[in-house]
């Protein structure tokens, strides 16, 4: 169903510049010139430009081209009106012109031999319409280009994740979707999210089109447990059990084999190849903006095979002047895996977090250093580790062949320096 | 008696030919008799600052000698009746206004009785003032794919809502704020603190002198009709502290409706881009700015530009535009800046991190005294009954921009920093005032940056200022 149209009013010898006279007339005939192209752009995160072609015959003289919309969300103020040239310049097709194409359509629309002119733009009270008043050295037809923002034409992007069956890579599908509630049926149209293939398909009215955008084949992946009481907080306080969170981690780069474009934000959908020729779900998480560089983090939910049983050892103020001390936390992690395949644990430690348990919050920055008594080999990561924040990595072997997990204890000693 | 008002021409001007309201034999109280002399010429006067609209409309009328009777009627209109006024343009020693009537039964109409000393045609001019009639700036601009050059379209929108349709107007508007209350104070010779206190009548009369001295009668040069293929100039003219932009011939713009025209038109205006981070103008956050001026040697500077919407597009370089912004821009004088901005760049990837932070030259008050004492190595004992004073923080951080774009990017940053504050770097900082420092940096395409300083802020009793000062040193 169509709710845009572009009508011209057959009535040039008649205008003068000033009003449009027929406006008031009974007796009109027009034209309705049809599309002959349509891109949607939906690069803009914000908005969605349409862009229509369509062939406009013009009489000598003063012109008269309306463009009416009903029940769409055209935003009026947004119609850009551009002539591009005599409409024998250029076939209305999919391909994309190149540079010289270009230039020449240029070049035709200039030398070409109608001069086409817009004079004014009218908006009538009460209607989803507008006037332009074209102006024309001859009589033929010329293309034009309406473009406009419309609303309710959504896009969103969702992914489909699928894990090897040994976890070490995953291949990543991106999907663009687009939703129109536009209340506009498109024919084929050009779509292009701004990176990626361009697409051409038809949009019906209230369809929903997803499109594949990229794939990411065999891209290496770390999954990892991540002990941090200050983000995760604690799966049995009493008992001091940590909630151990388990991720897939994706690093957008060029090394990893993306690193194309940034990764937009969108639901992902995480499978796992069972190894017999299909997949288990293994659940969905948002996927944040990734940037180029940056890593994507998909939760997998919590680990119930790995435990880390979190105390603080030692709390002791060693008092500098007055009321100024520094402060010795010692924190003990006793970490067991009982899984039958080695693990990679991240420890993390936020130093606002240990001193908040200890002494509550002052307001200030911590001021702090590793103590001797930390017993994490290799010290913190320098990488992921912030001024505030200590990351530690942790190797656990499997569990042995008679089923038993062995218990690995380290010890965070940290120094809270100049405190009051 | 009957009303000349007609339904779109709100307006009229009747010539009533019975004798003066006074000449009691001739005056009828149900039959009368009427002409409507046609308007010769009007002229819109548009200041959209106050939602007010000078009409300037000239009419030929037959008098006679004696006392003529004049009506003048508005009805449906939103004109201030307080502001009629009627001037005579020919004749004017032979003709004068004896009284002006505004009949209880009929609010939007007036009676002018005009004892004349000729028999034969005058020119009168009627202005008034009326609201319902706007018109609004907006240009579009859209630059080409390599981001170099702008088409740059300023257009105007005029639209009526004052509910009489003026045919074949002249139509200028005023660019600015038009400082009516100046004028009014100046006329009324009261200081501007008293105008809001005058009675309103008052105020409309004298508000009505006042923007009619801002504008001159029309220049016989800018009306005209012009040829009518090509697209209408406007004529831009400096007045006073205003701008006035007159439209080229005549307009007609019925009740309700707008009309867009061009007013100018730049190619290849060229600008350049910069990417800003400036927490106090545009949150904190780096945007893409279009930095461009309004001046020759960017293919502008004909005329001021008012306030309006730009909107922005490019050339995506697929035959097709990205729609990138739209922005409300501040009226723009001759020759000053015009800056676009795009929002958050996401190929630019910009971030604020904190290395470290420590404290040092602690000051101790010993309680009950004012002693203060600094605290020095780790187990030096000052005194137990000792507060801490004074510190100075010392915060690393490292402001990281990375460039996923295929162009080199210019970033300028500015932080704000509170208290008596020193910012030491080997960047080349320097004050944007006493409390923002400004710095630079270019970054190549694909590559990062780290721009690193640090913060020493003074503390407590350490603090001597409320300022920051710069401080060159290498910071690790």
């Amino acid at each position: 169903m169509r709710r845009l149209a572009v009508a011209i009013c057959l009535s040039a010898g008649v205008l003068a510049v000033g009003w449009p006279a027929d406006a008031l007339a009974r007796i009109k005939l027009i034209t309705l010139p049809v599309r002959e192209r349509v891109e949607i752009q939906l690069d803009n995160p914000h908005a969605t430009l349409v862009e229509e072609e369509r062939i406009v015959p013009l009489v000598e003289g003063v012109n008269q081209v309306d463009f009416s919309w009903a029940n769409t969300q055209i935003d009026p103020q947004t119609i850009v009106f551009r002539v591009l040239g005599p409409a024998a310049e250029k076939k209305a097709d999919d391909k994309q012109p190149d540079d010289k194409q270009q230039a020449d359509e240029k070049e035709g629309a200039e030398a070409g031999p109608l001069d086409v002119k817009v004079l004014s733009v009218s908006y009538p009270p009460n209607e989803a319409a507008l006037v332009w008043q074209v102006s024309s050295s001859g009589s033929g037809a010329a293309r034009v280009r309406i473009s406009y923002l419309l609303g309710n034409l959504n896009k969103s992007f969702n992914y489909r994740a699928v894990a090897a069956r040994d976890e070490s890579t995953l291949t990543l599908s991106q999907y663009i979707r687009l939703q129109n509630l536009a209340n506009e049926a498109f024919g084929s149209t050009g779509l292009w999210a701004g990176f990626g293939p361009r697409f051409s398909k038809p949009i019906g009215i209230n369809q929903t089109k997803e499109m594949l955008i990229a794939k990411y084949e065999k891209v290496p992946v770390k999954k990892t447990y991540t002990a941090n009481p200050q983000a995760f907080g604690y799966l049995d306080q009493p008992q001091n059990k940590l909630r151990i969170p388990m991720h897939y981690v994706l690093k957008n780069d060029r090394q990893n084999k993306m690193g194309e474009a940034a990764l937009e934000a969108g639901k992902v959908r995480i499978f796992q190849e069972d190894g017999r020729g299909s997949t288990a779900f293994l659940g969905e998480d948002w996927g944040r903006f990734t940037p180029r560089d940056d890593e994507m983090r998909l939760y997998l939910g919590v680990a119930q095979d790995i435990v880390v049983k979190r105390t603080i050892d030692k709390n002791v103020v060693r008092r500098v002047a007055g009321n100024l001390h520094h402060r010795e936390v010692v924190l003990k992690y006793e970490i067991e895996n009982f899984k039958d395949q080695p693990a990679k644990l991240d420890v993390v430690e936020n130093l606002h977090y240990v001193r908040g348990e200890v002494q509550g919050d002052t307001g200030r920055d911590v001021e702090w250093e590793l103590g001797k008594e930390t017993t994490f080999a290799g010290g913190p990561d320098k990488e992921q580790s912030a001024y505030d924040q200590a990351v530690f990595h942790v190797d656990l072997p499997a569990r042995t062949a008679d089923g038993k997990a062995k218990k690995f204890v380290y010890k965070l000693h940290v120094i809270l320096k100049n405190e009051w | 008696m009957r009303t000349v008002s007609m339904a779109m021409i709100g307006s009229a001007l009747a010539c009533c030919f019975w004798l003066a309201l006074q000449a009691g034999p001739a005056q009828a109280e149900n039959i009368d008799l009427s002409t409507v002399p046609d308007r010769q010429s009007v002229q819109l006067t548009i200041y959209n600052s106050e939602d007010l609209t000078l009409v300037r409309e000239t009419r030929k009328v037959s008098f006679k000698p004696g006392v003529n009777p004049l009506q003048f009627s508005w009805a449906g209109t939103l004109i201030d009746p307080s502001s009629v006024e009627l001037r005579f343009l020919s004749h004017a020693d032979k003709l004068d206004v004896l009284d002006t009537t505004f009949p209880h039964d009929k609010p939007q109409m007036l009676y002018w009785n005009v004892q004349s000393e000729i028999e034969g045609e005058a020119a009168i001019e009627i202005t008034y003032f009326t609201s319902g009639i706007t018109w609004s700036a907006n240009y579009q601009a859209i630059a080409n794919r390599e981001e170099t050059q702008l088409a740059l379209e300023g257009f105007v929108r005029v639209s009526n809502n004052s509910g009489e349709e003026y045919e074949d107007a002249q139509v200028r508007l005023v660019v600015g704020t038009i400082n009516l209350v100046e004028k009014i104070a100046q006329l009324a010779q009261i200081p501007m603190s008293q105008v809001k206190s005058l009675e309103k009548a008052d105020f409309d009369g004298l508000r009505l002198r006042g923007a009619m001295m801002l504008m001159d009668a029309p220049k016989a040069g800018a009306a005209g009709v012009s040829a009518p293929a090509e697209a209408k100039q406007i004529i831009k003219e400096g007045l006073s502290e205003y701008f006035i932009y007159t439209i080229d011939g005549t307009e007609t713009i019925p009740n309700g409706w707008s009309k867009q025209l061009r007013s100018f038109e730049g190619h290849a205006v060229s600008f350049k881009i910069q990417y800003r981070c400036r927490p106090n103008e545009y949150g904190d956050q780096l945007v893409r700015m279009y930095l461009l001026a309004n001046d020759e040697a960017s293919k502008l500077g004909t005329t001021p530009l008012p306030d309006g919407v730009f909107r922005v597009f490019r050339d995506n370089g697929r035959d097709g535009l990205s729609f990138l912004i739209a922005q409300q821009i501040k009226y723009v004088p001759i020759d000053d800046k015009i800056e676009i901005n795009l929002g958050v760049d996401p190929e630019v990837l910009f971030e604020l991190v904190k290395l470290r932070s420590s404290r040092d030259n602690l000051w101790v008050q010993i309680h009950g005294t004012n002693t203060f004492k600094q605290v020095g190595g780790d187990r030096q004992e000052v005194d137990e009954r000792s507060t801490v004073a004074g510190w100075d923080d010392r915060v690393v951080f490292a402001q990281r921009v990375r460039n996923y774009t295929a162009k080199p990017i210019e970033v300028e940053i500015r932080r704000s920093f509170g208290g008596h504050a020193v910012f030491r770097s080997a960047l080349a900082a320097k004050n944007h005032d006493y409390q923002t420092v400004e710095y630079a940096a270019k970054v190549a395409p694909g590559a990062k940056a780290e721009l690193k300083y640090e913060l020493l802020t003074h503390q407590g009793r350490n603090a001597k200022q409320a300022n920051v000062t710069i401080e060159g040193a290498e910071i690790k």
